[in-house]
């Protein structure tokens, strides 16, 4: 459903990640694992066209993803950026209706639903994103990319600087996200144990390149795999 | 002193500061929002005017004059976007030096195409009696005017779909990408919409000040100080300051003399920059 092909890229001269290739299935969740700078993040920014190519494509529903970020974002990728990034000095509610309506969805019914969603923000809908705490930044950036109906969620590092309770919630709620919507998700983490929860396959990357693809079992068991790659 | 006399005084100086806030609104929206430091502003004003003026010589009423100029500044003003503007968001000191140039070559073009001079169109004739004192009406007029832009541009920014887009995409492009916004097309739209602020404040103020190549210059000033010690909630800002500023200026002015007047803006400004070097909104957790 998802595929990145053969990705080339980097920044500026500097190429980063080496020709990646990673697909996920409809309605699949699929892990991202890997050490700290070996180009997950990179890659992410591959998929969603926020670095230009140097070869390789995105495949999108087996056809070729638009090159443009916006073009792609309306195709049906939502991004989920490490370190948050939402839009400051706007109120929570308009980051989630701003990502809706530009999709052509009702801003007001996806507000609701992101309110029901995830109850933490209901208390904080009218304030700016500007001042929310790190974790509730990380559950509304997760609201914002869910507003523009993706088929695919890239998320890079959820869990970094999250609480564990959230976390947890966190991990139920994309999980049911998934099963009730359909909404295929990639997850580059370092958190093992949060993949374990969600994912049912992983690509592990060492040095810009996919080392290994493996399914949740065979990474649960394999303690010396754990080690060596991750570094747990 | 007679209530008339202070009524008198009242109302022009919120009329002047309603003329400042007029000037400022298209510099709130291009320096406030998006960041830029255009220094062509007041050319951009000038342009308004003498769009305006010439729509007028050509037989057409003044209130269809005035879309004309806004229509006309909101052209050039996309224009120089997407030939100057795009490629430097986020280069204080490279906008302001393309700007500057900008400014002075739309200068030299309107002494070459109008001259120095250049007639009047004289006030709309309708005053107001207050005791035993009488205000010219259109001065006044302004005070509905500033308010009216001043809601509409908040409206704009705060209540539709494309003022979210332009919050978004000025703030953070890329993510704005991210989530299907057009980035690069909405600051576009949202610099022509200064420029077309600025426009309309040129036009709308012709009757009381005359085109001349060198208008601009009057307001850049006093307008730039305005949004800077607006700070970042740029719209409320601006029009808290204008009427604090302006109308300040404008009072001392009328009890004592018009340099009086300007010294009282200027020292207060610092003062106030000095007390707030960030603005006076810098602590307001509202977003326009
Ligand atoms: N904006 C950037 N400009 C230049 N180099 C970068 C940039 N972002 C990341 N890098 C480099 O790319 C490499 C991979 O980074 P990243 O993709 O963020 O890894 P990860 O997400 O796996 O931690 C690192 O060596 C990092 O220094
Ligand atoms: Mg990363």
């Amino acid at each position: 459903m998802f595929r990145i092909v053969n990705a080339t890229g980097g920044y500026g001269k500097t190429v980063i990640i080496r020709d990646v290739s990673i697909a996920v299935d409809k309605a699949e969740i699929v892990a991202l694992l890997g050490r700290n700078g070996v180009g997950k993040s990179t890659l992410m920014r591959f998929a969603m066209a926020l670095i230009p190519a140097l070869s390789g494509h995105v495949e999108i529903d087996g056809r070729n993803a638009p090159e443009a970020p916006a073009k792609r974002a309306k195709a049906g990728v939502g991004y989920v950026p490490q370190g948050r990034y939402v839009f400051p000095r706007m109120t929570v509610t308009e980051n989630i209706g701003v990502a809706a309506e530009t999709n052509g969805h009702s801003g007001r019914l996806a507000v609701e639903t992101a309110l029901r969603e995830f109850p933490m923000l209901r208390p904080k809908a009218d304030d700016l994103a500007g001042g929310l705490s790190g974790g509730q930044q990380q559950v509304l950036a997760l609201a914002r990319a869910l507003a523009t109906k993706p088929k695919i969620l890239l998320l890079d590092e959820p869990t970094e600087g999250v609480q564990p309770s959230i976390i947890d919630e966190m991990a139920g709620i994309l999980k049911r996200i998934n099963r009730e919507r359909g909404v295929a998700i990639l997850v580059a983490e370092q958190d093992l144990d949060f993949c374990l929860s969600i994912a049912t396959r992983a690509y592990v990357m060492e040095k810009g390149s996919v080392q290994l693809e493996t399914d949740r079992e065979s990474l649960r068991t394999d303690k010396k795999l754990q080690q060596q790659l991750l570094g747990v | 002193m007679e209530l008339d006399y202070l009524a008198t005084v009242l109302l022009s100086s919120l009329s002047s500061a309603s003329i400042l806030l007029i000037a400022t609104i298209g510099l709130a929206v291009v320096f406030g929002l998006m960041g830029v430091i255009n220094l062509a502003h007041g050319e951009f004003l000038m342009i308004g005017a003498y769009a305006a003026l010439t729509a007028t010589q050509y037989g057409i009423p003044f209130v269809i004059a005035i879309p004309i100029a806004i229509a006309v500044t909101m052209t050039i003003g996309a224009v120089v976007e997407v030939l100057i503007i795009r490629r430097l968001y986020g280069r204080l000191f490279d906008t302001m030096l393309a700007t500057w140039g900008l400014s002075i070559a739309f200068y030299q073009l309107a002494v070459l195409i109008f001259g120095t001079v250049t007639p009047g169109i004289g006030m709309p004739q309708f005053n107001l009696r207050i005791g035993n004192y009488s205000l010219a009406g259109y001065p006044l007029l302004m005070i509905a005017v500033a308010a009216v832009a001043t809601v509409f541009v908040y409206v704009l920014m705060t209540r539709t779909v494309y003022g979210m887009k332009a919050r978004a995409a000025i703030q953070m492009p890329e993510m704005a990408r991210a989530i299907g916004i057009e980035s690069a097309r909405v600051n576009t739209l949202t610099f022509a919409i200064g420029c077309g602020l600025a426009g309309f404040a040129g036009a709308v103020l012709l009757p009381i000040v005359p085109a001349t190549p060198s208008m601009g210059f009057a307001f850049v000033i006093k307008a730039f100080l305005t949004v800077v010690v607006a700070g970042p909630v740029t719209l409320t800002g601006s029009a808290l300051t204008a009427v604090g500023l302006g109308g300040g200026a404008s009072v001392t002015a009328s009890f004592l003399t018009s340099v009086a007047g300007d010294a009282f803006f200027f020292l207060i400004t610092a003062f106030l920059l000095w007390l707030y070097p960030l603005g006076i909104t810098a602590k307001w957790r509202t977003k326009m």
